[in-house]
């Protein structure tokens, strides 16, 4: 499998072996506050995903989301652009300002 | 030191036209009433969606004169949907200081009369900002919670059903409820979509209501025999289990341990089923039944008034109506209910002994329990 030119920013704690999603919190299971970025394949699976009928107050509808596991468990929230992606689908992700984004057609990862 | 429930005293959830020290002090004033005269040394008050014309700033000190309290002690709470839960805990809590000897905690909700988006997006705020920012919604996260424990357990959408038609059954009987009509399996799941695989009828309402009781030093048939608190990540995308509720696991063992009962002891449970889910996800956490067995107790009729554990005999969070702080008084006010023998047309078949009331606030930020116990034989 190949590496994708895509890649996003994910935090690895300096004290456990725990990877995260970069915030301006600690490390959510020791609280650490030591932690690197590193680069990681924008990629990752789908675990769960919806779609709002009516979303909340400044969004159009319908609005989705899913729910997405990256490599090493590393998980993120993210607006679908596009059709809602099936569960384990592999959707390429990306970050846009403070929001993450998954394209909703599935990729295959082993091309 | 042991305090125990003298007094319970609610009003009808739903749409109603009064306002928010209204609904307060009409709940506050029943439970008042079931004690005659005796003095008040503390009001605990806790609301969480109140500002502007409700006066969220001075809520606690106009409920207090509107009840003639101003002599007493006041604490006001704030734990978004759990806010009933931290009212009570906190009533506890300063009894058994020794400080006070007899307190009244109310918790209250006016909410019908703002629009749909705009109490999402409030409701909301009990949320992590970074998953608002996404225009994620107390549903859409619900929604992503129930497709995790469907998948999880192989389930159909019918067991969502199930648990729907459980709630309004039980609110049918409890004339306080907001929902007085059951619902067949069919309605639940041709009602319309909110954040699939969640709909209308799979989902808490947006109510009015409140909740009050008076709580004393002393022993009796509502005796506060343990509580438990537990914390999880505000983010949901730190957790690693969406099928469970850490916080309320949390909660559950110390409620468990400082009652030094077990989950085999509790007769009849009231939780926090804001969407239908989260119901069976609260009884699996709290010990009630095994992981994955929750289903079955909806779609059998063990969580009913006269099951294995009746479940929810006020029409929970989803039949009761979801005046959102006083939900988790409400829970506590419900099993103290079922314990005194108040429980009327929901009162459960076997007399209880032990009853537990669980409060979650947010998507299990911040879960409590309460153990209640008959103690007057």
């Amino acid at each position: 499998m190949s590496v994708p030119a895509e890649t996003i920013e994910l935090a690895r704690c300096q004290v456990c072996p725990a990877r995260f999603l970069p915030s301006d919190g600690p490390c959510p299971r020791c609280g650490s506050t030591e932690s690197q970025l590193y680069l990681s394949p924008a990629l990752g699976r789908v675990l769960a995903a919806t779609e709002l009928v009516h979303p909340a107050a400044g969004w159009e509808g319908p609005h989705r989301l899913a729910l997405v596991e990256l490599p090493e468990a590393v998980r993120l929230l993210a607006i679908v652009d596009g059709s809602l992606p099936s569960v384990d689908a592999v959707v390429a992700v990306r970050r846009e300002g403070e929001v993450y984004r998954a394209r909703g057609e599935p990729i295959d990862p082993t091309r | 030191m042991t305090t125990h429930i003298t007094s319970v005293g609610t009003g009808r959830f739903g749409k109603r036209p009064e306002g928010l020290v209204d609904l307060a002090a009409e709940a506050a004033q029943r439970a008042l009433d079931g004690i005659g005269r005796k003095p008040i040394d503390l009001l605990v008050a806790g609301t969480m969606l109140a500002h502007g014309p409700h006066g969220s700033e001075a809520f606690l000190p106009r409920l207090a004169s509107r009840l003639s309290l101003e002599s007493s002690s006041g604490l006001r709470v704030d734990s978004a949907s759990g806010t009933g839960g931290m009212a009570f805990h906190t009533a506890v809590f300063a009894l058994e200081s020794g400080r006070f000897e007899r307190a009244l905690v109310v918790a209250a909700e006016k909410m019908t009369d703002r629009s749909t988006a705009v109490i999402t997006r409030e409701l909301a705020a009990s949320l992590h900002p970074s998953e608002v920012a996404c225009g994620a919604t107390m549903p859409a996260l619900a929604a992503l919670v129930a497709e995790q424990y469907l998948q999880r357990y192989q389930l159909t959408t019918a067991v969502l059903d199930a648990a729907s038609v459980h709630a309004r059954a039980m609110a049918a009987r409890n004339i306080n409820a907001q929902f007085q009509r059951p619902v067949t399996a069919e309605e639940v799941a041709t009602s319309r979509p909110v954040a699939l695989p969640l709909r209308l009828l799979h989902c808490s309402p947006i109510s009015d209501g409140a909740t009050a009781l008076v709580l004393e030093r002393g022993r009796g048939a509502a005796t506060v025999l343990g509580l438990g608190q537990g914390l999880d990540a505000l983010r949901l995308v730190d957790r690693t289990d969406l099928t469970s509720f850490i916080a309320t696991r949390i909660a559950a063992k110390r409620a468990y341990e400082s009652a030094h009962l077990t989950r085999k002891e509790v007769d009849v449970v009231e939780v926090h089923d804001a969407f239908s889910p989260f119901g069976m996800i609260h009884i699996e956490d709290l010990g009630i039944c095994g992981a994955g067995e929750a289903p079955a107790w909806f779609e059998k009729g063990w969580a009913g008034l006269d099951g294995r554990v009746p479940v929810n005999p006020s029409g929970g969070v989803i039949g009761r109506g979801h005046p959102v702080a006083a939900s988790g008084l409400a829970e506590v006010a419900e099993v103290a209910l079922q314990l005194r023998g108040e429980a009327g047309m929901h009162a459960v078949a076997r007399t209880p002994k032990v009853g537990l009331a669980h409060a979650m606030s947010g998507i299990g930020t911040h879960n409590f329990v309460t153990i209640l116990g008959r103690e007057d034989t």
